[in-house]
């Protein structure tokens, strides 16, 4: 009894953070989205609307266009990353001369607060003095104008997330690999297995958990996507890449449209509760159920 | 000492003395009364958020080091990107919790803080407190351009600190080479000189543009701020185009129930309106290629970089485009007009009944919620005292006082910037800010996307005028201001 009571002692301080710092304001921001509320209307107080925020999200074009814009987002990001980040991981398993030198530098990216990484690639990639559009054009004859090609300006900013993001793949990955036992792959090498075989049948198996809860942070990070992407492109040209975040960024800051943009925001951290769950329940769910 | 301790203490004392250096250049009259006037606040920390412009810097890097060392009182000012100092001083305001003392208060979004009450009435206060008025501060001396930070009760709301007109910048080399100017005779019949009409204009922009591709040069005939995904774009629109061609206050009759669209008696979408945005368009399609990421920063250094030939600028960049070499390839040869309007709109403009372009600039308010009101009252008068107008106009070319227009440092710059100071102070009246709206930012959010749209080309730019009028009426009608 007296062990029970000291362990919830040594929890409280942690329950109470997340309690003030996670629930409080999750409950606030339900609170709102229930409610009319513009600071700079005729009139600024909140009035009760009932779930009229939530009617008018399902019929916003704005909202619809964005979410299918996110999950194309989303798609390509993280899956570039995994796949890249897997192979890095693979290759930072082996030594080489100057790996460590080349490790700590593929981790720069990782340290970089968005905001600076927006700014970077936006300096990279403007028109006449950026590095890049000056590279595609001496090399290809490619004119690259984010301002002005939607797909260009979408597919970028996957190669920014990408870049920013990869290091952080790589490096929980390496940490999967490193822990796996050597038995499994040396039998599997005596029976004859070639590489494709023992990589399907034996590693992904075995780190499936490690990738998929890397598929999680980075599902839940290219989901909330704003700052990169705002400095970037601002979210054009046009709406190209005005993901969730930046719709919701603009909706609640410079429009000051707190309570729609609350429902939006319970509406997007729904989506991605649901999103996450379908992930376990295809990835690790029938495995834990096979283990039991 | 240790060799790390002694690096240390040599990098704080060169900061220091370089700070000090700075500060040091303003002579700062009545220095005892300010000495005396800061006892009672040491100790206390004025913090404030602005917008990082070469104005806001100034305040940040000369005058809040030289009030400390003058009055004992520290000033904090953060210096951030527009959007986030809006987000921050707003917050604050909203939430009560005083975090700032100072906030940078554009002239759009002054009408918006004043109708929700978040800022102190400076002219009350100072009466409330004789004790903490200086000398040489006075409300009669600055420019008529503080009438936009005056409330209903005809007091003062804001420190103005930045004041500047958007004007038309054009290169004085290019315009004044005779191989360029007996070209363009040739090409178009009449001589070579800064445009009055859009016509005009065009005309340049496009002989300019052909003659950067003809001779292999990276220039173009004009700038454009159109930014697809920025506001900036949007600015430049309703601010800058639409009223040289008659389309004033963003085209929303606020004496007629804020109509937008044409049909209720608006012009948002008038066929003005959409001769603007296809002339407007007409000219992005011709400037350089970075045009589509320019907001306000941006079409400045496409100017200083030497890539066009003309251009509408905000006037708070036109001081280091012609004169810091450091910043600049294109120093002494730069010349300032007043926009190209169409006809009949110099004449309403004169009477008073319109305005051919954008008068920009910025106050710092004092939040009622701060928590060092009184401190923050001194700060404010500071910033407003003659004496450290001069320096402060010179390095970012914006005047708050009528008295700054006659100091030396000031008149010299005038003549090396083609006249832009005289301009401000003879033609001001010509332009005009933002209109008096309190929704000023929910009607540019709610049909910026449309805008953007209409910049990519995926609605054509009539049907995006008629969807745009619609959005603000729309708008308008949900934050209860339209009946």
């Amino acid at each position: 009894m007296q062990s029970r009571m000291l362990g919830w002692l040594l929890l409280l301080p942690t329950l109470l953070i997340l309690f003030l710092f996670g629930v409080v304001p999750f409950i606030y921001v339900l609170y709102v989205s229930f409610h009319d509320w513009n600071p700079f209307a005729a009139n600024p107080e909140m009035v009760w609307s009932g779930a009229n925020n939530f009617r008018r999200v399902v019929f916003d074009a704005g909202f619809l266009a964005s979410l299918g814009v996110t999950v194309a987002f989303v798609f390509f990001a993280v899956l570039s990353e995994l796949v890249i980040g897997y192979a890095l991981a693979q290759a930072f398993m082996k030594d080489f001369p100057g790996k460590a030198f080349f490790r700590t530098i593929h981790t720069l990216p990782l340290i970089m607060a968005p905001i600076i990484v927006g700014s970077i690639w936006k300096l990279m990639t403007t028109p006449s003095i950026g590095i890049i559009p000056n590279l595609l054009d001496s090399w290809f004859g490619y004119d690259l104008n984010i301002g002005q090609s939607a797909a260009a300006a979408f597919i970028l900013t996957v190669v920014m997330d990408v870049w920013h993001w990869t290091p952080l793949v790589t490096l929980t990955l390496i940490a999967a690999l490193v822990s796996l036992p050597p038995d499994p792959f040396e039998q599997a090498q005596i029976d004859g297995a070639n590489k494709r075989q023992i990589f399907w049948h034996i590693t992904l198996p075995m780190i499936a958990p490690a990738v998929v809860a890397t598929i999680f942070i980075r599902l839940m990070d290219a989901l909330r996507t704003v700052d990169e992407v705002l400095m970037l492109t601002g979210g054009g040209p046009g709406s190209a890449t005005r993901y969730v975040g930046v719709h919701i960024f603009k909706e609640v800051f410079p429009r000051t449209n707190y309570g729609y943009g609350s429902a939006v925001s319970v509406i997007v951290l729904y989506l991605t509760i649901v999103a996450c769950w379908l992930l376990y329940v295809s990835m690790l769910a029938p495995r834990n159920a096979k283990k039991g | 000492m240790g060799f790390s301790r002694k690096i240390g203490a040599s990098v704080l004392a060169l900061v220091v003395a370089a700070g000090s250096a700075f500060a040091q250049d303003l002579q700062i009259e009545n220095a005892d009364w300010w000495t005396k006037a800061g006892e009672q606040f040491k100790g206390v920390t004025l913090r404030g958020v602005t917008e990082s412009t070469p104005a806001s810097n100034y305040v940040s890097d000369v005058l809040a080091p030289k009030f400390e060392e003058l009055t004992g009182i520290r000033v904090d000012v953060e210096t951030t990107s527009w959007d986030q100092m809006y987000d921050k001083a707003i917050k604050d305001m909203e939430a009560g919790t005083g975090i700032y003392d100072m906030v940078y208060i554009e002239q759009d979004i002054v009408y918006a803080y004043m109708a929700r009450n978040f800022l102190v009435n400076l002219t009350k206060a100072l009466e409330e407190k004789p004790e903490l008025k200086a000398a040489n501060y006075s409300e009669d001396n600055f420019t008529t351009f503080a009438q936009n930070f005056r409330g209903a009760d005809g007091g003062l709301y804001g420190t103005p600190m930045e004041a500047f007109i958007k004007v038309y910048l054009y290169r004085t080399d290019l315009f004044s080479d005779p191989e360029v100017q007996a070209a363009f005779k040739e090409q178009t019949g009449r001589d070579l000189a800064p445009a009055k009409t859009h016509e005009e204009y065009a005309e340049i922009a496009q002989f300019f543009t052909k003659w950067g591709q003809d001779h292999d040069l990276d220039l173009w005939g004009t700038t454009a701020q159109a930014h697809t995904g920025h506001p900036a774009s949007w600015y430049e629109y309703f601010e800058s185009i639409a009223p040289t061609f008659g389309v004033y206050n963003w085209g929303i009759d606020a004496n007629n129930n804020y109509a937008a669209s044409v049909a209720n008696g608006g012009r948002m979408n008038s066929p003005e309106a959409k001769t603007a945005l296809k002339w407007w368009l007409s000219m992005r399609d011709i400037a350089p290629p970075e045009s589509v990421q320019s907001t306000w920063t941006e079409t400045a250094t496409t100017f200083a970089a030497g890539r066009v030939a003309q251009g509408l600028i905000y006037g708070e960049n036109a001081a280091w485009i012609a004169s810091d070499e450091a910043k600049s390839k294109v120093v002494g040869n730069v010349g300032v007009a007043l926009p190209p309007v169409e006809d009949g709109v110099m004449a309403q403009a004169e009477a008073g009944e319109g305005y051919i372009g954008y008068y920009d600039g910025g106050a710092f308010g004092l939040p009622v919620t701060s928590k060092n009101q009184d401190a923050a009252t001194l700060f404010l008068q500071f910033m407003a005292l003659p004496e450290v107008q001069e320096e402060w106009a010179a390095a970012s070319s914006r005047v708050t006082l009528t008295s700054t227009y006659d100091t030396p440092k000031v008149q010299a710059l005038d003549k090396e910037l083609g006249g832009f100071f005289s301009m401000l102070r003879d033609q001001g009246k010509l332009f005009k800010g933002a209109p008096e709206y309190p929704f000023h930012a929910q009607v540019r959010e709610a049909t910026a996307p449309i805008f953007y749209e209409i910049l990519t080309g995926s609605i054509e730019p009539d049907a995006g005028l008629d969807q745009m009028a619609a959005k603000a009426e729309e708008e308008l009608t949900s934050l209860g201001y339209r009946k």
